[in-house]
């Protein structure tokens, strides 16, 4: 996840201090993806540094403020436009399986059993966990979650074909 | 709410003998949903239609509320399961010259009790078809008509309701649609549902799962089960 990008769209939205940033993501991805302070001031110092951001000085409670430059809003417009890559063809347990075919490992099918086992453990899991978002009515990580099903789905059927194989 | 003692259903084809229930000892409370997996042929329908009163068992005997069914006659099952029942199949089934509202309306009717329109069109918002009451069933996509048939099944408040299959002509995302629905009648309304379905997506919407082998029930688990997920796997395998 790009913390940069995501401190630019947050100041894109209004300035806010260091710490607003951090519960701005927060709020923003409803604590799906933990952030630390720590990356956030770190990040905005290479902000600074890029021209992507800068400060009007410091608010009365002597927090330093950011806000989003001309530049900042290009870099995220260009963010925004460009298509991201999913890496297709690295399998972790894939590699695990062709390892242990090299070693002559006897057990193969167990292996793809346990998998199986831990994706359906994975699939029930966040069924319930949409079942959670669908009463509380937050909508928001609904489709990331459909996302990860759908995924889910078609590792099944991968492991499936693998055991077949 | 309704329980099962040792139930047991044979059929009689052209005088060959199938044992399709083996003595299925299985209940449900008020307020849970159940859910039936098993390879196809191990008579989880057959179990539902008995659950609802449509068939009765060759021995053994099923408590609805306390009133041993298989005690009553074929027309006091029926009052029966018109009160108590609400069924959804796989396919739908609706009937095909009635609108949307008529299709809704129909176990009212069928039931000689008065058709009540508010009950309907808050049933329609319920299954987000708000607008569709005029529409036929040749008008509407596989997901509207289970939706319709989602309606019909609840409109006269059915204790329970039993659905076969209700996700089995869907595509996942019309199945999540289904699902979604059910999990709101469950969660909001505490409908009791016994849902079979031989999808695991399917399942992990319910409280507890009961799988069938060969007309017996292999294992059950709960959804706080520990080997929860195990279970399933070993049993889908
Ligand atoms: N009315 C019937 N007459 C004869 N055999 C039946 C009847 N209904 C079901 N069966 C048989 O009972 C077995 C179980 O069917 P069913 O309950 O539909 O299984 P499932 O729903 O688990 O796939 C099947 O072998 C089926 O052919
Ligand atoms: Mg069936």
């Amino acid at each position: 996840m790009s913390v940069k990008h995501s401190l630019l769209a947050l100041l894109y939205e209004k300035p806010r201090h260091g710490y607003e940033l951090k519960t701005g993501f927060d709020e923003l991805v409803e604590s799906m993806w933990p952030l630390n302070a720590g990356q956030v001031y770190t990040t905005l110092d290479r902000l600074e540094r890029d021209n992507l951001v800068e400060s009007p000085g410091h608010d009365l409670k002597d927090r330093k403020q950011y806000t989003i430059t001309k530049q900042g809003k290009d870099e995220l417009w260009n963010w925004l436009e460009k298509p991201v890559g999913r890496s297709l063809l690295k399998d972790e347990f894939y590699f695990k399986y062709l390892c242990a075919s090299f070693v002559d490992y006897k057990d193969k099918q167990r292996m793809i059993q346990v998998q199986k086992q831990t994706m359906m453990k994975d699939v029930l899991n966040l069924t319930q966990l949409r079942k959670q978002m669908n009463q509380s009515g937050n909508k928001t990580m609904k489709m990331l979650v459909e996302g990860a099903l759908l995924h889910l789905e078609a590792d099944i059927k991968w492991l499936d074909m693998i055991a077949r194989d | 709410m309704i329980q099962t003692i040792g139930l047991k259903k044979v059929f009689n084809t052209g005088g060959e003998k199938t044992s399709v229930l083996k003595g299925i000892d299985f209940s449900v409370q008020k307020g849970e949903f159940v859910a039936i997996m098993g390879p196809s042929g191990s008579g989880k329908s057959t179990l539902l239609q008995l659950l609802g009163g449509l068939d009765v068992p060759t021995e053994g005997a099923i408590k609805l509320d306390g009133v041993e069914l298989q005690k009553k006659t074929e027309k006091q099952r029926t009052i029966i399961r018109r009160r108590k029942i609400g069924f959804v199949f796989q396919s739908y089934q609706l009937l095909p010259t009635l609108s949307v509202y008529e299709n809704i309306a129909f176990p009212l009717h069928a039931d000689g009790r008065k058709v009540d329109s508010v009950a309907i069109h808050e049933l329609l918002n319920a299954v987000d078809l708000k607008g569709y009451d005029k529409r036929f069933p040749y008008e509407l996509s596989g997901g509207q008509q289970q939706r319709v048939a989602i309606a019909r099944a609840l409109i006269h408040q059915p204790d329970i309701l039993l659905a076969d299959e209700p996700t089995g002509n869907l595509d996942r995302e019309r199945s999540s649609d289904i699902l979604d629905l059910l999990s709101a009648f469950h969660q909001d309304r505490g409908q009791t549902i016994v849902m079979v379905t031989h999808d695991l997506f399917a399942a992990g919407y319910a409280d507890r799962i009961v799988l069938f082998k060969d007309g017996l029930i292999e294992t059950e688990v709960q959804r706080e089960d520990d080997d929860y997920a195990e279970f399933l796997s070993r049993f889908m395998a």
